[in-house]
């Protein structure tokens, strides 16, 4: 079982992109699970996800990087002892830090059978000054994108040119290692570098 | 397991503190079919209105405003970033109803709990209103913790 977290703000595409990828992994043959947190009480996204027939498992109560981490163990934990799915994509709320789940997850793993998988970070290039002008906000998507494996700048046809060079600046002062893809998931950019990565790279940790 | 990896499994991060939810459910009806047309109008409608109540309420960034429609034959998904940006708009129409349900989730930076629920349950009303639907509270919730309701408007 290899798990993808998928991670970022609020609002910076990452349903959609779970869909398309999950959509594009299971025509070439994988058994996906997707696993959905979320910050509304009432959940929205796992029902969005549900309608294009994939499988998916919604985890309430609260963030998944804290308050319910333990719940996001049990869920994996009935993956591998059920489904058994060969990748397991995560999608945490808009609000949580990916290290603090990909601790999570290797705690509950060290004696099972699975692998890392590329931690993706979006980054919502038409929203870039927003984002990191708060100081509370600018900490939170700063430690997001410190986080990431790969960091996509989403929603790159709805943005100027200008936007997405300042965004690309942005997010490499932030994080200089991470790989760096222009995403627009309606459009096609950068999409089957993502497929590609969810399938191939392995993250050592 | 440690104390620190105990303490992180309860206690919600301390970079969430800025950023406040409410969600709610509602039942809507009208004696009137409402086409498909008519209901994504709604749904835009809503999000707008959502949005700019929030942000004239005080809101330094909307984080995200999604709704949820779902009726007999089909369901719609809208969502947006913010006033001045396009919402999303996406689903299966199906064929005109009478009925359906709707869940609204507004996820906001720098807005207290009670303004953001205060903003969203106005501009439900407003907008079902202008669309002559009827409607009742089914539940909601301020974050976290859920509590049923069940009033009609």
């Amino acid at each position: 079982m290899k798990l993808v977290q998928i991670a970022g703000w609020l609002g910076s595409g990452k349903t959609t992109l779970i869909i398309a990828l999950s959509r594009a992994l299971s025509l070439k043959g994988s058994r996906v699970a997707i696993l959905v947190n979320e910050v509304g009480a009432i959940p929205v996204d796992g029902k969005v996800i549900q309608e294009y027939g994939l499988t998916v498992k919604d985890i309430g109560g609260g963030c998944i990087c804290c308050q319910v981490a333990g719940n996001l163990m049990k869920t994996l934990q009935l993956l591998s002892e059920g489904p058994k799915p060969e990748i397991v994509i995560i999608e945490p709320t808009g609000i949580a830090v990916p290290s603090s789940i990909r601790a999570t997850i290797l705690s509950w793993g060290r004696k099972q059978d699975v692998s890392m998988g590329p931690t993706i970070v979006l980054f919502d290039t038409t929203r870039e000054e927003k984002l990191l002008t708060y100081e509370s906000l600018k900490r939170l998507v700063s430690t997001q994108l410190k986080d990431a494996d790969i960091i996509a700048l989403s929603k790159v046809d709805m943005a100027s040119a200008e936007a997405i060079a300042r965004a690309g600046e942005s997010v490499r002062l932030i994080n200089p290692g991470a790989r760096i893809v222009h995403l627009s998931t309606t459009r096609g950019d950068g999409f089957e570098s993502l497929v590609q990565a969810t399938e191939k790279i392995t993250v050592q940790v | 397991m440690s104390m620190k990896e105990r303490l992180r499994l309860i206690v919600p991060s301390p970079l969430h503190e800025d950023v406040k939810a409410y969600a709610v459910s509602y039942s809507l009806s009208r004696e009137t079919e409402i086409e498909s047309t008519e209901l994504r109008r709604f749904a835009a409608d809503l999000m707008k209105s959502i949005s700019d109540a929030c942000i004239k309420g005080g809101a330094k960034v909307i984080g995200h405003i999604k709704a949820y429609i779902e009726h007999a034959s089909g369901f719609l998904h809208a969502n947006t970033v913010g006033a001045h940006k396009s919402f999303q708009l996406n689903g299966r129409d199906g064929d005109p109803v009478n009925s359906f349900t709707l869940v609204v989730n507004s996820i906001v930076y720098g807005l207290p709990e009670e303004l953001i629920k205060d903003a969203t349950v106005r501009a439900i009303e407003e907008t079902s209103s202008a669309f002559g639907l009827r409607i009742t509270m089914v539940s909601q919730a301020v974050t976290a913790g859920l509590t049923e309701k069940g009033e009609e408007t």
